[in-house]
């Protein structure tokens, strides 16, 4: 029986594969490469349409013509009022917390202008981050105004309106729907990558029959499993590095927050990601068993971390799921640092769990396979 | 003399199926045990076993004084081992497959290179010490691997079908090897379909169906009651018309077996019929020599393995 957690051997594991790693050319360029490609491709393909999204309001006016609005708003598809703010600042935190998508202020004496026939203005704050979202706030926030202007008063023509929609929209004010997407696909492209990368290289030893030949040596298996990843994790970091430049300078997403944290935390979600493919390899008996097995992970990462859909827009068990994966977190952390400017303050919930989860997924990558090879 | 490996009762099951089933072998220092039996007989399993890659499902054994379920890493540094099909990286030079398995048992880098540059030197793979290992042929191969085993000069050696898909010239040199390695008092445990192989090991174990069915010297295994039925003898039989002397042979009521061996036959006859009979009845067959002989390691193996599945 091996014990886990015995680092022996890694030193020597570590010469071996970096030599595989330089005799297969090929297989580095295309893990290099790869990413790259998959972030222009993707970043100019996609684009999603939504709807519910998660509105905060402010009453300062207290009138009937408020409530009108604010019914209006409630009616809609595109909204889901789940906050009522008691000021101007609460508004905002709830946008900057990115508790909610969109802000909607009703001023003082709103009311009371309508009634007098005098344009009133009606303040919505839009979290731009997300461009197809904004893009939908924009447009329906208008409509509605202009429909409830025209019902107000039939004389007056569609411009000036009785209530003006003045949107303003927060972290993302040119609404490119890159700066989104792009640091998503980031977390999205950094997990196939290693998914498959480390899945493969254990498995393809059993397959080749030289697992055997490794394991009669006094080779402990947490070194034999950190000095197979630990290229493969460089590897990842230099995907890392070439998707987020290509972030910068060619989608020319700005980031808000720290450069510094980010990188640092990819390195704590490369960490999450090399223990789900630790995990498939030490149960595939097969690289074709670990292929279908790391497609079967990759899917529902992509469709539940929030990549493609809101997560508050899925049924709770779906939302349950999503805590799972260790991808939601670093979206999360992706494009709270790339589009808000949040730090570690607000960012500490997702950055536990990431961590928590990637060790979580190591011990018991490392546990299974030390028995599993015993 | 001191036994290196023993096993008490060792058995692995899949399922309801025992692969290896209550196996007792005991091998002494410095011998080439060779261990014989059909293709899924349980062989490769019992010397996972032995190399602590599969745990038993019961019973006990030890190499070299370790116990293989409790003292793992005491087994693995006294063992070199060899599997079936070549298992060292065929993308790496010779020299850096044998730097790495030096660096796998952690020797320091003086005595790394200097066992590396002996291992080389005995089994010969040194002029190819920068050649990948994929492209050196099936013999040269399984001397790397055996390079590779001995790098932290184990007292045992498990080999399991090491000379399967080499060349007979390579074969008997790897053979030549072997028996030095023995000569320098290491035990080697060598599983084989080949009986000549087998017929240059010390003492040889048939395993048939998981069921160990005899083990011992070959002159031992000769004189089995089970190879040697009571009121029988063994005639060696040289016919031009190989085919019609079998099948005569078969039709003849004092002949108990027959066995084909290219052109000639084994018989195994009552002890009260003469020769001449023989010859007479077998003429139609062009019968050149008719002659008495020992049984063959194959004999025994036929002869144990067919009163093995008569009982079944």
């Amino acid at each position: 029986m091996r014990r886990p957690f015995d680092l022996r051997g890694f030193g020597a594991v570590l010469y071996k594969e970096l030599i595989h790693v330089v005799h297969d050319p090929t297989t580095l360029v295309l893990a290099l490469a790869l990413p790259l490609l998959q972030l222009l491709i993707f970043g100019y393909a996609i684009n999603t349409r939504v709807e519910h999204i998660g509105t905060a309001y402010l009453d300062e006016d207290h009138g009937q013509i408020a409530v009108r609005v604010l019914d209006a708003l409630r009616a809609s598809q595109d909204f889901n009022l789940v906050y009522a703010a008691g000021s101007r600042e609460q508004l905002h935190e709830l946008i900057v917390a990115d508790k909610v998508k969109i802000a909607i202020d009703v001023p003082p004496n709103f009311s009371a202008d309508v009634i007098a026939g005098r344009p009133a203005q009606l303040q919505v704050l839009i979290d731009g981050s997300d461009s197809s979202i904004a893009d939908v706030a924009l447009a329906s926030a208008s409509s509605i105004g202009a429909a409830l202007s025209a019902q107000l008063d039939p004389r007056m023509s569609v411009v000036p309106q009785l209530i003006d929609v003045r949107p303003r929209t927060l972290f993302n004010p040119s609404l490119r729907s890159a700066n989104f997407l792009v640091p998503g696909l980031i977390g999205v492209i950094m997990q196939i990558i290693t998914i498959f990368l480390t899945a493969l290289a254990i498995v393809g030893e059993r397959e080749r029959g030289t697992l055997d030949q490794l394991l009669v040596t006094p080779i402990g298996s947490t070194g034999l499993m950190l000095g197979k990843i630990v290229p493969y994790a460089a590897i990842g970091f230099v995907d890392f590095l070439g998707v987020f430049a290509a972030m910068l300078f060619i989608f020319k997403v700005p980031i808000a927050g720290s450069a510094l944290l980010l990188l640092v935390l990819a390195i704590g979600f490369l960490l999450a990601a090399l223990g789900l493919g630790l995990l498939v390899s030490s149960v595939a008996r097969s690289q074709l068993q670990a292929m279908l097995m790391t497609m079967g992970i990759m899917l529902p990462s992509i469709l539940l971390s929030g990549f493609f859909f809101e997560r508050d827009a899925m049924p709770w068990i779906m939302q349950l799921l999503g805590y799972a994966i260790p991808l939601t977190y670093f979206l999360e952390i992706l494009r709270g640092i790339i589009l808000r400017g949040a730090g570690l303050a607000e960012l500490w919930p997702s950055v536990t769990a990431m961590l928590s989860l990637g060790l979580f997924l190591v011990i018991v990558a490392s546990v299974r396979f030390a028995r599993t090879t015993s | 003399m001191s036994v290196t490996i023993e096993t008490k009762a060792l058995t692995k099951r899949y399922g309801d199926r025992a692969v290896v089933n209550a196996l007792d072998l005991r091998i002494e220092s410095g011998s080439i045990f060779g261990f014989l039996g059909p293709n899924g007989s349980g062989k490769s399993t019992t010397i996972k076993m032995l190399c602590g890659l599969v745990s038993p499902t019961s019973g006990s054994a030890s190499v070299d004084g370790h116990d293989v379920v409790r003292d793992g890493d005491g087994v693995r540094l006294a063992i070199g081992y060899m599997s079936q099909s070549f298992s060292l990286y065929g993308d790496l030079t010779v020299d850096q497959n044998l730097e790495f398995y030096g660096r796998a048992y952690a020797l320091d880098p003086a005595s790394r290179e200097r066992r590396k540059r002996e291992m080389a030197e005995l089994t010969g793979v040194e002029r190819f010490a920068d050649q990948q290992a994929r492209t050196l042929s099936g013999g040269w191969k399984q001397r790397l691997a055996l390079a590779s085993a001995l790098l932290h000069d184990p007292q045992v050696l498990f080999l399991d079908e090491p000379t399967a898909g080499i060349d007979p010239v390579a074969r008997r040199d790897l053979w030549d090897l072997l028996f030095k390695l023995a000569g320098d008092g290491r035990t080697l445990f060598v599983t084989t379909h080949s009986m000549d192989e087998a017929e240059r090991c010390t003492r040889v174990g048939y395993i048939y169906d998981g069921d160990l069915i005899a083990q011992g010297t070959l002159e031992e295994l000769r004189s089995l009651p089970g190879v040697n039925a009571p009121g029988t003898v063994r005639y060696f039989v040289r016919a031009d018309r190989v085919m019609t002397a079998f099948a005569r042979a078969r039709s003849l009521p004092y002949v108990r077996d027959v066995t084909i061996f290219g052109r000639d036959l084994h018989l195994v006859v009552s002890s009260d019929v003469d020769p001449k009979r023989l010859e007479s009845d077998l003429a139609e067959a062009h019968v050149s020599i008719v002659e008495r002989i020992e049984p063959s390691l194959e004999d025994v193996f036929v002869a144990l393995t067919r009163a093995r599945t008569d009982v079944a």
